[in-house]
């Protein structure tokens, strides 16, 4: 399986692009960081975050450059561009709606 | 700034397509990355760094298959994927190279027909004509449809003129008819194609001279001087592209005419025209002459709209003397018609006997690629086995076609290349229309791309489709082998079908053959063989009167008779097999009624009928005292022998060629000769009332000559002094044709035997594919079974049985192909109908012939593999596993 099944499908990008609105990241600190800010409750498998990088790079939401690393060696940091932060907001503004509706659902009394 | 986001993403596509290379090493470098530091984190909890290696791989999940995704993830996969497809395509054909060329072969020779095939159809039938808006041309027919241009008549004078008055639909209409003219003085004589065309003639065609002008109206007026409009050719080959020539005088049939205008090079419309001349209109009521017709119509206005303007027309126009309307032929026909009418069918024909060859081609590849399909079932399974889709594996199949026939479209269109101009050889003389238009142009090559693309369906979507149904299950078990039924059905399907489809060609050469055969063989009424004929044309302008036009003819017999080697030396107007006759009513002395039928009415010498080889089957023939001062004399046909009284002799009696005749007129019958095939042996054999020659006085039946010199053996060695006796009475005379009549013969068939000779070379091929696609099929399933075999001669079957049992797979495919290839060829015949003479389409001895030759040819393309498959060794097969 490419994805862990308690993450809802499309929000790893939101994820990505909300970790990478605070600062620029490599893939591995990106998986750590995810993993750190949700207390180990989210995590993105190892295999499926980089064809995710990949297709957002693509998509021009993201921006990658090649920077060394503390212990002498380079890895490829990814960066939110210009248009990455509105896609941002776009997917914030949906996802609240989302978790909002989704949130007055199950809070329903059952009667 | 951000650039429009298609603008990026296309410069990424790009970036990942031409720049793949550096973006894997980048890709793997990032992942090498991560999975060094999951390995740091896996030790540093206490695993082993072995241990550590193997977590990390497996948490990544496959290094290879992540970089699958993320090189998908560029969305560049596709055409990635198709390069690699084809590299690989590349390499496995390379690895197979009998198989290759063995499909190469096939491809090329199915292609390479095709496309040579379609080069002249489009050349003849589909590139435009070469006038301004072309679609707007059209030729108008009016008229009895005798004596017609290409198969369109057009309309008399009189109908031209009033339907032109009347008419409102054409910008302009132009009349035309061509002959043939003596050009001197302009080096030696030669003889040219003139286009007699009214004024309007260029408008309508939209063409503008290239030096000087094209004709006006007064040009086409009774008793104005003479005005001339050369074509290029003419001018730079006659005149030496002579830049003053524009106001010069040229002399045509001996008379003066005046140099207007030249025409831009490649325009020879109609027939080859070298010049052209002003026709002048001619309303006499007994000019019932048909001319072409053809004309613009103005913008906007269809052909429909045209056709219905026609017919309102039709009761206003006057009819000739003896016409009937109800029998007209009434059409607007595309110009181009008049080009290529009578080329239009068979071209047809042979493009839809070539697609057939090329079906053939197709299935002899899908057998061959079916085949190799199986034998690389183990490197699919493997393929299957290591995770690639079965989508990814079929398009790698299609891609494997998709070379092949495109490499082979290729081969094929360098073949076409090079058998166009043999084809366009091998058709006789003036047969095939707009020579100058068949090239291999981009048209041709789109067409062979197209073709090649659905050669790659045809024969490459079986075994695709095949493997995508394909499980692989027990193939990779050692020893592994599945023969699948199903798989020899289809196979077997199409033996059936390459055997139909080469039957149907064969047949239909088959007939056309045999119809050749029977041309050949039939009775023209005379025989020619070791005589000589040359024409000539005695224009008007220099032999005006029939006193000085018998002198010449007088003057050129006495000097051929007296050539060496000449047995007879005898002339007669219009030649059998020549380019036209005359024909006409006659009468009967005591018969008030004009017999039902028209005769031909030849003037000849004596000695005709000797030179000619026509039987005299009574009375005599004429004589030198058959002389302009006796009274008239007639030598009948047997046909018009039998008009005039079935029973009794009709020497003595009288007929006349005139409808008012004067007492002079009547002439008396002498003798009784064959009828003969006047129009070739297709024709049929033709009525005749033959005079005297010296007896006849009108000029038109005097100027167009033509001698026919009947020598002793090799007739051809007597060509050169024929012609120098032209020479040598008058210089200034061109033979307007000379040469054998055996070769004149050979050409009145030469149609008939290149659609022959054509159609038999591709019934030939496809045969041949046919037969070795039969092999194939019976040679793999041979060896497929070899083991099968060798069990069953271990437990004893004998040879015969074995023979037998391979045979038997032959048989059944065979019979059915040929069951279906005679029922196909029944139908398809009919379409052959109009080129066959006195061959009816479902000829049973050709079909009877055509259907054992395929038969025997498919049991022996069976018999060969079964004889191998009883020298199985049964020890070497089974040790063998």
């Amino acid at each position: 399986m490419s994805r862990p099944p308690d993450l809802v499908q499309g929000t790893l990008d939101l994820l990505i692009l909300k970790i990478l609105a605070l600062e620029p990241l490599h893939g591995w600190a990106i998986g750590q960081r995810l993993r750190q800010v949700s207390g180990n409750v989210l995590q993105v498998s190892d295999g499926s975050l980089y064809p995710a990088l990949h297709k957002l790079e693509n998509e021009g939401w993201i921006k990658a450059e090649w920077k060394s690393t503390g212990n002498n060696r380079r890895a490829k940091f990814y960066a939110l561009t210009r248009s990455g932060r509105r896609r941002l907001e776009e997917e914030t503004a949906h996802w609240d709606r989302l978790s909002a509706a989704i949130t007055c659902i199950v809070r329903l009394e059952e009667a | 700034m951000d650039m429009p986001r298609w603008v990026y993403r296309t410069s990424m596509r790009l970036r990942a397509l031409f720049r793949g290379g550096a973006l894997d090493r980048e890709l793997d470098e990032e992942l090498r990355f991560h999975f060094d530091h999951l390995v740091e984190e896996h030790v540093a909890r206490g695993l082993t760094p072995e241990a550590a290696r193997r977590e990390a791989l497996l948490a990544i999940g496959g290094i290879e298959r992540r970089k699958e995704e993320c090189r998908d993830s560029r969305g560049v996969a596709l055409v990635d994927d198709a390069v690699r497809d084809l590299r690989s395509a590349f390499r496995t054909l390379g690895r197979a190279p009998a198989f290759t060329t063995a499909a190469l072969l096939t491809l090329a020779l199915g292609l390479g027909a095709t496309v040579a095939m379609f080069t002249v159809v489009n050349g003849v039938l589909l590139r435009p004509l070469p006038f301004p808006e072309p679609d707007r041309l059209h030729a108008v027919s009016l008229a009895p449809s005798s004596y017609a241009f290409r198969g369109i008549p057009g309309m008399a004078d009189r109908t031209f003129v009033a339907f032109r008055e009347r008419d409102r639909t054409f910008e302009h209409l132009a009349a035309l008819t061509t002959y043939k003219a003596n050009l001197t003085g302009a080096g030696d004589p030669v003889v040219i194609p003139v286009g007699n065309v009214t004024t309007e003639f260029f408008d309508a065609l939209g063409v503008r001279a290239a030096l000087g002008r094209t004709f006006v109206p007064d040009d086409g007026q009774e008793g104005r001087e003479r005005a001339v409009v050369m074509s290029d050719r003419l001018w730079r080959t006659q005149f030496g592209s002579d830049p003053a020539i524009v106001g010069k005088p040229i002399t045509l049939n001996g008379l003066r005419h005046t140099v207007v205008g030249v025409m831009p090079a490649g325009f020879d419309f109609p027939r080859g025209s070298a010049a052209w001349s002003p026709f002048i209109i001619r309303l006499d009521p007994g000019n019932s002459w048909l001319v072409t017709v053809i004309g613009r119509l103005k913008p906007g206005v269809t052909v429909g709209q045209a056709r219905a303007a026609l017919d309102a027309a039709i009761p206003a126009l006057p009819e000739g003397p003896g016409e009937d309307r109800a029998r007209w032929t009434i059409g607007i026909f595309p110009l181009v018609t008049l080009l290529v009418g009578e080329v239009r069918w068979p071209l047809q024909l042979f493009a839809a006997a070539v697609l057939l060859v090329l079906l053939i081609a197709c299935a002899n590849v899908a057998n061959l690629l079916l085949a190799r399909a199986s034998a690389r079932e183990r490197e699919m399974a493997v393929r299957a086995a290591l995770g690639a889709s079965r989508a990814r594996l079929v398009r790698q199949l299609l891609t494997e076609s998709a070379l092949l026939s495109f490499l082979g479209a290729g081969l094929g269109v360098l073949l076409a290349h090079l058998a166009v101009p043999a084809l366009l050889a091998l058709a006789p003389v003036g047969r095939i229309p707009r020579l100058e238009m068949i090239r291999i142009d981009a048209w041709v090559l789109a067409f062979a791309t197209a073709v090649a693309a659905a050669a790659t369906l045809t024969f490459g979507l079986a075994p695709a489709l095949r493997l995508a149904r394909r499980r692989f299950a027990g193939t990779l078990l050692p020893g592994g082998r599945t023969i699948e039924t199903g798989q020899e059905r289809f196979r077997a399907a199409l033996v059936v079908g390459q055997i139909a489809l080469a039957l149907v060609l064969l047949a239909a050469a088959g007939l056309l053959a045999r119809s050749f055969v029977k041309l050949r063989g039939i009775d023209n009424g005379f025989d020619v063989e070791n005589v000589v004929r040359m024409s000539v044309e005695l224009p008007e302008a220099v032999y005006p009167d029939p006193d000085v036009q018998h002198a010449f003819h007088r003057e050129i017999l006495a000097r051929l008779s007296a050539l060496p080697g000449v047995e007879v030396a005898a002339l007669v107007n219009w030649l059998p097999l020549g380019e036209m006759h005359l024909n006409g009513d006659f009468r009967i002395e005591g018969n008030p009624q004009t017999p039902a039928f028209n005769v031909d009415k030849p003037a000849v010498s004596p000695g005709y009928f000797r030179a000619m080889g026509i039987r005299v089957l009574r009375g005599r023939e004429f004589s030198d005292s058959d002389q302009g001062s006796s009274s008239g004399v007639a030598i009948v046909s047997r046909s018009v022998a039998g008009a005039i009284d079935p029973a009794e002799d009709v020497i003595g009696r009288r007929v006349t060629l005139e409808s008012r005749p004067a007492p002079e007129d009547w002439l008396t019958i002498i003798g009784v000769v064959n009828d003969v095939k006047q129009t070739g042996p297709s024709g049929r054999s033709h009525a005749a009332i033959y005079r005297p020659y010296s007896q006849v006085r009108r000029p038109f039946f005097l100027s167009h000559m033509t001698y026919v010199v009947r020598t002793t053996p090799d007739a051809r060695s007597v060509i050169p002094a024929v012609r120098s006796v032209l020479r040598s009475v008058d210089g200034n005379q061109p033979a307007t044709a000379i040469g054998l009549m055996d070769d004149v013969l050979d050409a009145a068939t030469a149609g008939p035997e290149f659609y022959a000779s054509l159609l038999g070379t591709f019934a030939v091929l496809a045969l041949a594919l046919a037969l070795v696609g039969t092999y194939g099929v019976i040679a793999y399933s041979v060896a497929e079974r070899r083991h099968e075999i060798g069990v069953r001669m271990a437990l004893g079957a004998r040879g015969r049985s074995v023979l037998w049992l391979v045979v038997r797979r032959t048989l059944t495919p065979g019979a059915a192909g040929v069951a279906i290839g005679v029922a196909g060829a029944w139908f398809a015949a009919r379409l052959l109908e109009s080129f066959l003479f006195e061959t009816a389409p479902t000829d049973p001895v050709t079909f009877a012939a055509v259907a054992l030759t395929v038969f025997t040819g498919a049991l022996l393309a069976g018999l060969i593999p079964a004889r191998r498959a009883t020298q199985v060794d049964p020890v070497v097969t089974l040790r063998h596993e």
